[in-house]
C-alpha cells in the first residue's frame, strides 16, 4: 500500500458517481478498483452487488453498504421538450424544485431543470402548496437532441459535494459514506492480525426495498453480518435518543440484531476506544439488516449507521471523524470472534 | 455579444449588496465612455457623447439579483434568513448558497422520514436554517455576521443556444448595455447607461436618477417572466422563448407611455427584428420609477424562465435580438 486513502477524497469521489436503484455499476467499478488492492478476490452477484473477500481460516463475517441511491424515472414527455417524473426511492417533494439535473439515457447524458414557476406568475391558492410529481417538470428544451430521452431514463439532481470543517455536504452520503467506511475497515484490516474470513460486500437497490444485500449474503454464507448504513444526526425523536453528529457510529439495539455479536462489538468498541451511540430499534429497522437476519439458516447480525443528517436531500451531510470511527468499529469488530 | 454574462451572472450582489457587480462593470466600461461616475446611492452612471444636437437617452439595468439576508445566528451554529426580494421559500431547500464573500453552505430540511403531516405545505422562512458545518454560535461568528447578503451559487452553462444561470434577471439586462458600450455608436444622442442599485426591493435605485440627470426618454432593459411550460395554459403565457424581446405595453403600476411603445414596435418591425408583446401584466419595472419622477418610460425584456429561483434559462437568440432593438432604437429616436 502507498499512501493511507483520505476519507474526505473518498467520500466526496463515490459521492459524486450517479447510482441510482439497479444503475449502480459505474459506482461498483470505482469501489472495485480501490477494493482490489485491500482484499483477495471481488466478484460480482446475479443482482449485481460487489463482494470482496478477505481470506481467512476464522469465522466467515460480512460487511454491507448499500450502494444505490434514490433518483427519478422519466414517466411522461411532452412535445415541446418537457418531462414529468416518478421517484425511485422516498424523495421529499420539497427538495425538488429549481434544481439542475441530468437525464441518463442510452444515447448519453442530458442536461435537465426542473423548473419553477416565479412568483409573478403564481396564483394565491398555489402557492401555499408544495408541487408534487404531478406538477413538477424538468425543462429538457435546451438539448437540440432532446427527443432522444424516453420514458424510463433516469434523472439525477446535479449539485457538487464540499467538505467545510470536518463535516461533509455531498449527494448520495445515504449510503456512499458506509461504503467509505467498509473501504476505510477494509484498509485496517489488512494491517490487523484477524483470523475472521471478511466479506464486504456493497450491494444494489436498498432503496426500493430490494434484493441486492439478502442475495449477497446467500451467496456468502456467512455467520455474522454488519449492515452500515445511515440514521438521523442531530434530531429530536420524540421518545428515542438523540443521535448526535460527530458522536461516533451508532450501534443498534433490538430483535433485528443478534444481541451476543452486539455485546461483542460494544466490547471492542470500549477495548479499543471508539466512540459510539447506542440506538434502540424495536421492530424492523428498514435496513438490510431485516433480510440479511433472514439468509439460508440465519446469520448474526448487527446494525451500525452513521449519523446523518438532511437524509434524502440533495446536500446531505455527515462528520468525517464518525466515518472513520465506524470503520475502527467494523475492523476491530473481527478480532475475538470465535 | 455575451462575453461578460458569465461573470456577471456568477457575481454576487443582492440588492445593496451591489459591489462586485459594480465594480467589475466599471473596470470594463470606463475605457469605452465618455464619462462614469457612481451616485450616492451606488448606481453607477456611464456616458456616451453623440455627435452633437441629439436627444438624452436613459438606458437602465439593475445590477442586484433577488437572495437572502443572515438575520440570526443560531446557537448551534446554522443561520437563520430572509429573503431580499422575491423569493419563493419552495426553491430554496437542498441548494448550496454563499454567505458574504465565500462562505460555503447549505439549506438543509429535516429528512422526509421524520416529518409528520402536511409535508406539501409550502415551508416558512423562520423554519429554514443555513448549515455552514460550524457546531457552534461561536464558531459560526468566526465566519459570518448578521446582516450579510446570501446569494445563490448555481455555475452558469450554455447549452446549445440556451443559457443556465442564476441573477439573469437582471445581469442579462446589464451584460446587454456593456454590449451596446461596446458597440460602434453613430447617433446624435446622448446615451446614459444606468446600472442601478435595489430594484427587486421596490425599484429604489432609478428613484433619484431623474434629479441628477436630464434624460428625455428612459427604457428599462429587463429580463422577464415566460411561464412557456406545462404548468400554464398557453394563453395565460407571459412570453415565450425564441420569439425575440419583449415589449411592454403596461406592467404593474405603469402604463407605457405611448409613443415610447409605438417607436419600439416600429423600430423592430422596419428592421425585420422579431419581438414580442409581453402578454401579462404583472411585476414591475424601474420604467415606472422614471415615469414617477418625470421621465417618460419603455420596457424591452428577454424572456426567461424561472425567474427569481437558482436555475433560470434564456435564449441567445432574444438576447442577440434584443441587442439588435435597442441598438436600432437609439439610431431611429
Amino acid at each position: 500500500m502507498s499512501r493511507e486513502l483520505d476519507t474526505k477524497e473518498l467520500l466526496l469521489k463515490l459521492s459524486s458517481i450517479p447510482g441510482p436503484s439497479g444503475f449502480e455499476d459505474e459506482v461498483l467499478e470505482e469501489v472495485e478498483k480501490i477494493m482490489k488492492d485491500l482484499s483477495d478476490e471481488c466478484f460480482r452477484t446475479p443482482m449485481g452487488s460487489l463482494v470482496c473477500v478477505k481470506r481467512g481460516n476464522g469465522p466467515k463475517i460480512g460487511f454491507f453498504a448499500h450502494a444505490d441511491q434514490i433518483a427519478f424515472l422519466v414517466v411522461k414527455v411532452y412535445e415541446d421538450g418537457f418531462l414529468r417524473l416518478s421517484g425511485i426511492g422516498g424523495w421529499d417533494p420539497k427538495v425538488i424544485a429549481s434544481q439542475k439535473v441530468t437525464v441518463h439515457t442510452r444515447h448519453g447524458k442530458f442536461r435537465g431543470v426542473v423548473g419553477f414557476m416565479p412568483p409573478h406568475l403564481q396564483t394565491t391558492e398555489e402557492s401555499k402548496r408544495v408541487p408534487d410529481y404531478d406538477h413538477l417538470f424538468v425543462d429538457v428544451s435546451m438539448n437540440p437532441d432532446w427527443q432522444k430521452i424516453g420514458i424510463g431514463d433516469l434523472v439525477t439532481i446535479d449539485v457538487q459535494g464540499f467538505e467545510k470543517s470536518g463535516t461533509v455536504f455531498a449527494p448520495a452520503l445515504d449510503n456512499r459514506a458506509s461504503c467509505v467506511a467498509i473501504i476505510k475497515a477494509a484498509e485496517l484490516i489488512t494491517k490487523l492480525e484477524t483470523k475472521a474470513q471478511v466479506y464486504y460486500v456493497f450491494s444494489t437497490r436498498e432503496e426500493i426495498g430490494g434484493p441486492g444485500a439478502k442475495s449477497a449474503a446467500y451467496a456468502s454464507e456467512l455467520e455474522y453480518g454488519v449492515v452500515i448504513d445511515v440514521t438521523h444526526g442531530d434530531e429530536d425523536l420524540p421518545g428515542f435518543p438523540k443521535i448526535k453528529m460527530g458522536e461516533g457510529p451508532a450501534i443498534a439495539v433490538g430483535p433485528v440484531t443478534n444481541r451476543a455479536f452486539v455485546e461483542h462489538i460494544r466490547d471492542v468498541a470500549g477495548k479499543f476506544n471508539v466512540k459510539f451511540q447506542i440506538e434502540p430499534i424495536p421492530g424492523r429497522s428498514g435496513t438490510d439488516t431485516d433480510d440479511v437476519q433472514l439468509t439460508r439458516i440465519g446469520v448474526k447480525t448487527a446494525l451500525v449507521s452513521i449519523p446523518l443528517k438532511y437524509m434524502h436531500n440533495p446536500y446531505e451531510k455527515v462528520v468525517i471523524k464518525d466515518v472513520e470511527d465506524t470503520a475502527k468499529l467494523l475492523a476491530f469488530s473481527t478480532l475475538g470472534l470465535e | 455579444m455575451l462575453k461578460f454574462l458569465r461573470e456577471l451572472t456568477e457575481l454576487k450582489g443582492v440588492s445593496g449588496f451591489e459591489d462586485d457587480v459594480r465594480e467589475f462593470i466599471k473596470e470594463k466600461i470606463k475605457d469605452k465612455v465618455d464619462e462614469v461616475f457612481v451616485d450616492r446611492m451606488g448606481n453607477l452612471i456611464a456616458l456616451k457623447k453623440g455627435s452633437g444636437g441629439g436627444k438624452r437617452i436613459l438606458l437602465d439595468a439593475h445590477m442586484d439579483e433577488v437572495g437572502f439576508m443572515v438575520t440570526n445566528i443560531n446557537e448551534d451554529g446554522t443561520l437563520s434568513f430572509s429573503p431580499v426580494g422575491g423569493v419563493d421559500p419552495r426553491v430554496v431547500i437542498g441548494k448550496k448558497v454563499i454567505v458574504g464573500k465565500d462562505v460555503e453552505g447549505i439549506i438543509g430540511y429535516k429528512a422526509i422520514h421524520i416529518q409528520r403531516d402536511g409535508y406539501l405545505n409550502a415551508p416558512k422562512y423562520h423554519e429554514l436554517k443555513i448549515d455552514i458545518g460550524a457546531k457552534s454560535k461561536a464558531e459560526a461568528e468566526r465566519s459570518v455576521k448578521i446582516g450579510d447578503q446570501v446569494t445563490f451559487s448555481t455555475i452558469y452553462e450554455e447549452v446549445s443556444d440556451f443559457v443556465i444561470a442564476k441573477a439573469l434577471d437582471d445581469r442579462c439586462g446589464c451584460s446587454i448595455l456593456m454590449d451596446l458600450i461596446y458597440s460602434e455608436l453613430t447617433i446624435p444622442h446622448d446615451v446614459y447607461f444606468a446600472f442601478t442599485v435595489q430594484e427587486e426591493t421596490g425599484l429604489r435605485g432609478p428613484a433619484i436618477l431623474a434629479e441628477q440627470l436630464q434624460a428625455d426618454v428612459a427604457i428599462a432593459v429587463e429580463t422577464t417572466t415566460s411561464g412557456d411550460d406545462p404548468e400554464l395554459e398557453k394563453q395565460l403565457w407571459s412570453t415565450h422563448l425564441g420569439d425575440g424581446p419583449a415589449i411592454t405595453f403596461m406592467h404593474s403600476g405603469y402604463v407605457v407611455s405611448k409613443d415610447i411603445f409605438d417607436k419600439l414596435v416600429e423600430v423592430a418591425k422596419k428592421h425585420g427584428i422579431p419581438f414580442q408583446y409581453k402578454m401579462r401584466t404583472v411585476g414591475g419595472t424601474n420604467a415606472r420609477r422614471y415615469a414617477l419622477t418625470g421621465i417618460p418610460a419603455g420596457v424591452v425584456s428577454v424572456p426567461a424562465r424561472y425567474i427569481h429561483s437558482p436555475v433560470s434559462v434564456i435564449k441567445k437568440s432574444d438576447y442577440e435580438n434584443t441587442v439588435r432593438l435597442l441598438k436600432a432604437f437609439l439610431e431611429e429616436f
